[in-house]
């Protein structure tokens, strides 16, 4: 990249060419407003804020779309800019509902920002008081238009981001409204509820639920961590106040998702409120299980483990550093362990590829795989993938979610036809599931040179289980069980299974499991854990977290470890 | 030095801004050696003499006949008038009625409310009909200085009446400037 040099405020600055003004600006600390633009979303210039005068230009230039070019002469904050930004704020504020003193934003609003710094002190012209209908259809999030600007950066989002194209906006002048699909409720629509609008919105349109009014960005804390829920390993910036989980916020910029997040990520964990924590150890007594403390309750577990067989099954919701403890505590005492849910098939040939390869993408091959439902993020980058006009091939999948994005859709008898298709200089990507059959794994295989492979790891920490030496275990005779289940959700096949021995479940949650349990350790949820996670693509990924853990339950691997330790 | 006359009114207002008025706390034995407190809602006098005031200050919004006569009141007997408070600049939280018609919130507030028996619409020669919609101060008379908040703070209260009683006209920014509770 060459440089160019240039004018902005009298000062004189070289910068890289090929940006706009407004990133020119932002770059040598020049704040320009905005309210439509945002940096993970495309240029639109529809607010009018950034406008700034350009010597020799007419008129003033939106600075989010003009390019900056060698020699310009840039003035951000004359007389006239400003007073177009004032106008400009005083028409928005003028149209719809903009009243702070009933708005959950007011303190972190830019629309109340831009105001401020404009010194709006009242409204110049009357308001028309139209009413909009407020649309509460969706769980986690409500629309409320009477505080929209239409900026369309909800819309952007939800095209650019999610790929997903369910919003757009209908009618004409002060009347104009965002809309999803052809005007239908958004708890109706095609909407994913993945969150991405509501996260870009700049003001007060688009209310989350559970964080509304509970506090404003000087009050929160902001806590990145990896997200639990698949093995995506999605960056999520957790919002808390106190002990309070207000949201959860996707991060632009971070691998491997870069700020797009889905429902599972965004808001489920949230309302995980169905489920009762487990908050202290129990075991039972009498038929009953009871509250103990820990000092009492691992010695016996110990005692257990270390006489008679003992057999250990784990779910994937937990650290690696727990997998590892998990793994070395059967070793010592030399029983079988392995996890309750199964894995991915081994290919034996292909490179990985990562999720980021998806989207640079020109072919992506799908196959035992549904992304849209298990790896959603996955999913949605393939969808992105096909916007931006990659090709996507079913394989032995024809009836798969992704069939409509799809231009080839064959059974892996037909696989040569997807090697013909394949354009010779093309990124290829292979998205595989669990659900891929040996057959399948034959019939991919020539494109093992071509192609980087994404393997959907089932399991959500199902690379960190591996790493540990953990592998899928069928539940075996034995006297004693160990369970790790930590948050994860029981499969009412795993309470069958898992009849007739001393049974210990490490879990975050009451279920049909703990009950059948003969002693119960608490566990950690998602955003009370500390450590790391291997996401599918095998990248070791930080846990951080937001929340204290709650004063009876304990990190499984330090309780690993310390029943390690009491076997001696 | 002349002490400067100050009154002020309440229109539909929760007086929370007289509140947030009084929350200068010592500051104001400071203000009185230059401030004459005429009439107040919380003084004997309640409307400002006939001889007229230096400054008038309104909270509230204009919601009905009364508000209308108090406002056009204090604008003749006042040089410089202050709407104070989101309601006065902008008809605030009571312009949530303005997406209603008026004889629906009079309903909902007199007959259709859960706890209620057997309501009537109160109607005597002394209550003031409501106006069609709530606004702000502005839209009945002229105002020249605009000190929005809900409530203002006691700083942004402060801020206004020592740059009058210096001779100045309060620019209003930067900390002095927000709109609903203080910092959002």
């Amino acid at each position: 990249m060459s440089k160019i040099k240039l004018t902005i405020n009298d000062k004189e600055v070289m910068v890289e060419e090929g940006q706009t003004i407004l990133e020119v600006a932002k770059e040598v600390g020049v704040d320009i407003p905005v309210l439509c633009h945002h940096p993970a979303l495309t240029n639109w210039g529809a607010c009018r804020m950034c406008l700034v005068e350009v010597a020799g230009m007419r008129g003033l230039q939106t600075a989010c779309t003009c390019p900056a070019t060698e020699g310009m002469n840039i003035q951000t904050e004359t007389e006239q800019a400003v007073n177009v930004r004032k106008f400009v704020l005083e028409l928005l504020f003028s149209e719809r509902n903009h009243y702070c003193m009933f708005c959950q934003m007011s303190g972190d609003c830019e629309l109340q920002d831009a105001a401020y710094r404009y010194g709006l002190e009242h409204f110049t012209y009357p308001r028309p008081y139209e009413k909009f209908e407020i649309d509460a259809s969706r769980k986690y999030f409500i629309q409320d238009p009477n505080r929209c600007i239409l900026c369309s950066r909800c819309i952007r989002a939800c095209a650019e981001i999610a790929a997903n194209h369910t919003l757009n906006l209908k009618g004409r002048g002060a009347g104009t409204r965002v809309i999803a699909d052809l005007d239908v409720p958004f708890g109706e629509s095609t909407c994913i509820e993945c969150g991405t609008c509501l996260q870009v919105c700049p003001t007060g349109a688009l209310i989350d639920v559970r964080s509304a009014y509970g506090g404003r960005e000087k009050d929160v804390t902001h806590t990145q961590t990896t997200c639990l829920q698949c093995s995506v390993g999605c960056q999520l910036d957790v919002v808390t106040r106190y002990a309070r989980l207000l949201r959860v916020d996707g991060i632009f910029g971070a691998a491997p998702n870069d700020g797009l997040l889905c429902v599972k990520g965004r808001f489920e964990p949230l309302y995980d409120e169905e489920r009762q924590r487990v908050q202290t150890p129990l075991v039972r007594k009498d038929g009953q299980l009871q509250e103990c403390s820990w000092e009492e309750a691992l010695p016996w577990v110990a005692e257990k483990l270390a006489t008679g067989t003992a057999q250990g099954l784990a779910a994937t919701a937990t650290t690696n550093a727990a997998f590892q403890a998990f793994g070395k505590l059967f070793e010592k005492i030399g029983g079988p362990a392995g996890l309750l849910c199964g894995t991915l098939p081994e290919l034996g040939y292909g490179k990985g590829a990562t999720i980021p390869d998806v989207l640079a993408a020109d072919y992506i091959v799908v196959a035992g795989a549904k992304p849209l439902t298990t790896h959603k993020v996955v999913g949605y980058f393939i969808k992105r993938a096909a916007d931006n006009g990659a090709t996507i091939a079913l394989v032995g999948e024809p009836e798969n979610e992704l069939r409509s994005y799809a231009q080839l859709n064959v059974s892996y008898a037909e696989m040569d036809k997807v090697s013909v298709d394949i354009p010779d200089a093309a990124a290829v990507v292979v998205v595989y599931g669990a659900g891929l059959t040996a057959e399948g794994i034959a019939a991919l295989k020539p494109l093992a040179e071509k192609a980087v492979f994404l393997g959907l790891e089932p399991g959500r920490n199902g690379r960190g289980a591996a790493a540990a030496g953990l592998a899928p275990l069928a539940p075996a005779p034995a006297e004693t069980r160990l369970v790790l289940l930590g948050e994860h959700p029981v499969k009412a096949a795993w309470v069958e299974q898992l009849n007739g021995a001393f049974t210990v479940v490490q879990a975050s949650y009451h279920s049909p499991l703990t009950e059948k349990a003969d002693v119960v350790l608490p566990t950690p949820i998602w955003a009370e854990r500390s450590g790391h996670v291997t996401n599918l693509e095998g990248q070791v990924l930080p846990l951080q977290a937001a929340l204290e853990l709650p004063s009876g339950v304990r990190d499984e691997a330090e309780v690993l470890v310390a029943l390690a330790k009491l076997i001696g | 030095m002349e002490k400067i006359t100050v009154a002020s009114q309440w229109l539909e207002s929760c007086a929370g801004c007289h509140m947030s008025f009084l929350d200068i706390d010592e500051r104001i034995i400071e203000l009185l050696k230059y401030v004459e407190l005429s009439a107040t809602p919380i003084t004997d006098l309640k409307h400002p003499p006939k001889e007229g005031v230096t400054v008038g200050i309104l909270t509230g919004g204009i919601g009905n006949e009364e508000h209308i006569a108090e406002a056009k009141l204090m604008r003749e007997r006042c040089k410089i008038l202050i709407a104070m408070g989101d309601c006065a600049v902008t008809g605030g939280i009571c312009t949530m009625r303005n997406f209603f018609d008026k004889d629906a919130v009079l309903r909902r507030g007199y007959i259709e409310t859960e706890s209620t028996v057997d309501g009537v619409i109160p109607e005597h020669e002394d209550l003031p009909p409501l106006t069609e919609q709530v606004s702000g101060v502005d839209e009945i008379v002229p105002v020249d200085i605009y000190l929005p908040g809900c409530p203002p703070s006691a700083d942004a209260i402060w801020y206004v009446l020592s740059e009058l009683v210096a001779g100045r006209m309060p620019k209003l920014e930067g900390d002095v400037l927000k709109y609903g509770m203080d910092g959002g």
